[in-house]
């Protein structure tokens, strides 16, 4: 663990980033009060080589890119000579906007990006100052450029006066470059984990070792709700009797054994006897009656303006649906997996997390030891989407490290993967909407049955707070209680309220005969940034020859996670399958693009995932419990689906948005849309049947 | 104990019968580059090349594999061309398919190597990567081959 002494040690110009009552603060190394540690290092060395301590996860969003970027950007440093560790978990290192350390919400970029800056500028000053001290000439003869001090014909690296740098006061009021001068920010630098994951050198949580560590499995209940009630060990004994069985906390039976493969082969021959649950026994079918029979409860009212039932009745144009959303899976590529050591007197985890707030908590509670005791080392994640900040993973190893007295690296097997849950909530939504008759829509009533995440902020995310001016609306939800597990997934609230709220405006623009984009420009016109969105959308997918009756052609729009995003997905239907052809996307990320190829990939993925969702994925059950326990059955979208994508990137004046989650939203109903205005087809629900 | 000839190297390794080969590489020799993803020949993560053939390496048993030659993203060089092109078109985004997806590209040039297009997305299309980085690939591997992106 990286400790403000170790820093000290070594040597150059040690930086800190550290959140004080009034926002963030740049310190220096030795001003770092001693009980207290910072929420980000940063370190230029003798040999001219500039280390940041990350505080966020690299799940492939490309953090370990974007933020030190932005502080070689100001210091104006090779990109070819930063490099990147992963901070160590502990208070010091937790976002000060969520409060915990934590990579979720499409929210590292914009959380940190003025303080990188400042940081990057300060030190180049520092360096400026010790420079013309050392070389005797007036700062303002020297140049600072490209990992050199310049002066004259001389020329001489940042490193060789990082040492007196670390000695100058911190200026007070360091020049920012103006974005004229920019030579990252805007263009981009290649991704500093791309070449160690093309030769597959990069170290996931399922690639940690310790000597003298056992493997770990956990077996799980055929259906959701049930615990262990009978552990029958005497097969595995028989034959593996050095195996260990035990029950752990989560639900599930640990067993540990000196090889993945002999936990695997050992667990053939347990026999475990499960508790009664609410969902034994349901299908698919039972979840859909359930659900659908909660949207009959009265809901909470989350939001109420005008009076929406009124409106409704006395309107010519009227659309009333139902929707029916499913749970959803992750499938992260690399399944749950995490190597703990609880020690006497210490604790290191490696894991692939999304909080590693949460991790130190659970090292916390089942170790007993302090904070100061416990190493939480985060790896790479191979892939997170909300799945990796939940940490039962976690504790299920230390649990059984604890149990053991030796090192435990758990793997989750793709079928325990899925089957432990954790999935994006499944929805029921009924909708009633109304319009003039030029199809301008003058109310909306919308209520969803969904477990609530977020205390059930999550339920109505995207509709409670969407731009669209509509006069008289409702929002009400359902609180939904079952026994089984739900949790964020990629941009989660949005990605079923997106879906019926965007499907919902084209039902009205076709019963009206109207276009559903001039549509939304109406109901967005007291948002220029929204409506800037949707207009460039048009523009670049050529709506108005592309689009009609008859021509499958589709477009969504929806805010979230601080951006805007429209898509336009063309569409055709090849022997009863939906094929899509290409998705234009706009996105619009607030004052400035950062690293313009991390937006394109990262809504590039989105559209994949989003697009998956769409089109093939579905939880099915069988008993209560998951009947698709593998990629066989659970399918996500393949190359050969993949559309052509493009991805437009639009500024606006006002805070940073997210890039992460915001592309995935508007993907789904945009291709519904599309099948409804090219073959009259409405989904109601998905994964798209036809 | 198995005898094993992995990138060029001579790997004494004591295993089950049944073992897949993914495990043995991974945890035993502890290669990690092979990914774990489905344990069923599905996702693709576990390539490597048997002899110059893409095998799914968690469906093939160590005890079948002696003395054959056996290829993982380790023995590529860095300097490869697929892998200079990986780079180049930023395909990776928490990369933990990318290997698998690399040694199918492998396997697929040593049998062809000017793929078409359609056939270098029907190819690649038994592999799975939940980023979405499919586009790129598929751009990647004909750049590395010349062809036409």
């Amino acid at each position: 663990m990286i400790t403000r002494r170790d820093l000290i040690k070594m040597g150059g110009l040690t930086l800190s980033i550290m959140l004080m009552p009034a926002g963030y603060r740049l310190l220096k190394a030795e001003e770092v009060p001693k009980r207290y540690a910072p929420n980000l290092w940063i370190n230029l060395s003798k040999d001219n080589v500039l280390t940041v301590f990350v505080n966020k996860s690299e799940m492939g969003q490309g953090v370990y890119t974007g933020l030190p970027m932005i502080i070689a950007e100001e210091l104006d440093f090779p990109w070819e000579r930063v490099k990147v560790q992963p901070a160590p978990a502990g208070k010091p290192y937790v976002d000060p906007k969520m409060g915990i350390q934590l990579t979720g919400g499409s929210t590292s970029v914009s959380n940190m990006y003025e303080i990188l800056r400042l940081a990057g500028a300060s030190m180049r000053e520092m360096l400026l100052a010790s420079a013309s001290k050392k070389l005797g000439i007036p700062k303002e003869k020297l140049i600072a450029k490209g990992g050199y001090i310049i002066a004259g014909d001389k020329r001489y690296t940042y490193g060789e006066f990082s040492e007196l740098a670390n000695k100058e006061p911190l200026p007070e009021k360091p020049r920012l470059k103006s974005p004229q001068e920019f030579i990252y920010i805007g263009k981009g630098v290649p991704r500093i984990d791309v070449p160690e994951k093309t030769n597959g050198k990069a170290i996931f949580g399922i690639d940690t070792f310790e000597e003298g560590m056992l493997y770990m499995v956990v077996e799980r209940p055929p259906y959701f709700g049930a615990k262990p009630l009978k552990v029958d060990t005497s097969e595995v004994k028989r034959e593996f009797p050095q195996v260990e069985v035990f029950t752990l906390s989560s639900g599930g039976v640990a067993v540990c054994g000196d090889s993945f493969w002999t936990c695997q082969k050992a667990r053939q021959k347990l026999r475990v006897e499960w508790s009664e649950s609410f969902v034994k026994g349901w299908k698919d079918k039972d979840f859909e009656n359930f659900f659908l029979s909660k949207l009959k409860d009265k809901g909470q009212v989350v939001k109420v303006k005008g009076t929406p039932q009124k409106a409704y009745e006395e309107s010519p144009i009227k659309v009333e649906e139902t929707y029916i959303q499913p749970y959803l899976y992750h499938a992260t590529m690399e399944p749950m997996s995490c190597l703990a050591w609880l020690k006497k007197d210490e604790c290191i985890v490696y894991a692939p997390t999304q909080s590693q707030t949460w991790v130190l908590e659970s090292a916390k509670r089942i170790s007993g030891l302090p904070e100061s005791r416990i190493k939480v080392i985060t790896t790479y994640l191979g892939g997170g989407f909300g799945r990796k900040a939940n940490v039962e993973f976690v504790a299920e190893a230390l649990e059984a490290s604890k149990k053991l007295g030796k090192p435990v690296k758990l793997i989750y097997t793709r079928e325990d993967d899925i089957k432990s849950g954790y999935f994006r909530p499944y929805s029921a939504t009924h909708i009633k909407a109304s319009a003039d008759k030029e199809g301008n829509i003058n109310s909306l009533s919308f209520k969803i049955a969904v477990q609530p995440l977020l205390n059930g902020r999550a339920s109505v995310e995207g509709v409670e707070n969407m731009f669209y001016a509509i006069p008289n609306l409702l929002v009400e939800r359902v609180d939904v209680e079952l026994p089984v597990s739900f949790w964020f997934w990629r941009s989660v609230g949005s990605t079923h309220n997106a879906f019926s709220i965007e499907t919902i405006i084209d039902r009205i623009a076709y019963k009206a005969g109207k276009d559903p984009a001039e549509l939304r420009l109406k109901l967005l016109k007291d948002n220029p940034v929204a409506y800037r969105v949707v207009e460039y959308a048009m523009e670049k997918s050529g709506w108005s020859k592309n689009f009609g009756k008859g021509k499958a052609v589709g477009m969504a729009y929806h805010y979230s996670f601080g951006s805007h995003a429209c898509h336009v997905a063309q569409v055709s239907l090849e022997k009863n399958k939906v094929r899509v052809h290409k998705i234009v996307a706009v996105i619009d990320v607030g004052p400035l693009v950062v690293h313009p190829d991390l937006i394109r990939s990262q809504v590039e993925g989105a559209i994949a995932m989003g697009l998956s969702m769409a089109l093939k994925e579905q939880v099915s059950f069988k008993d209560g419990g998951v009947e698709n326990t593998n990629f066989h059955a659970y399918q996500i979208l393949t190359a050969e689906e993949m559309p052509q994508v493009e991805v437009h990137i639009l500024t606006s004046k006002r805070e940073m948005g997210g890039v992460g989650e915001p592309g995935l939203p508007p993907t789904a109903p945009a291709v519904a849309n599309a099948l409804l205005w090219g073959y009259g087809i409405r989904i109601n629900s998905l994964p798209i049947r036809l | 104990m198995y005898e094993l000839k992995i990138n060029g190297r001579t790997y004494r390794v004591s295993a089950y019968e049944d073992e897949p080969l993914l495990w043995v590489i991974r945890e035993r020799l502890r290669l990690t580059g092979t990914k774990f993803g489905c344990g069923m020949g599905v996702c693709g993560s576990c390539t490597v090349l048997i002899d110059g053939k893409a095998a799914r390496s968690c469906l093939v048993p160590v005890s079948s594999v002696a003395g054959k030659e056996i290829l993982t993203i380790e023995g590529i060089p860095e300097n490869h061309p697929l892998k200079k092109a990986w780079i180049e078109e930023q395909v990776p985004q928490c990369g933990y398919c990318q290997s698998g997806q690399i040694m199918e590209a492998y396997a697929l040039l040593l049998e062809n190597p000017r793929p078409t297009k359609k056939q270098v997305i029907e190819r690649m299309s038994s592999h799975l990567c939940r980023c979405g980085t499919y586009n790129r690939i598929v751009k990647a591997i004909l750049k590395a081959s010349g062809g036409k992106t």
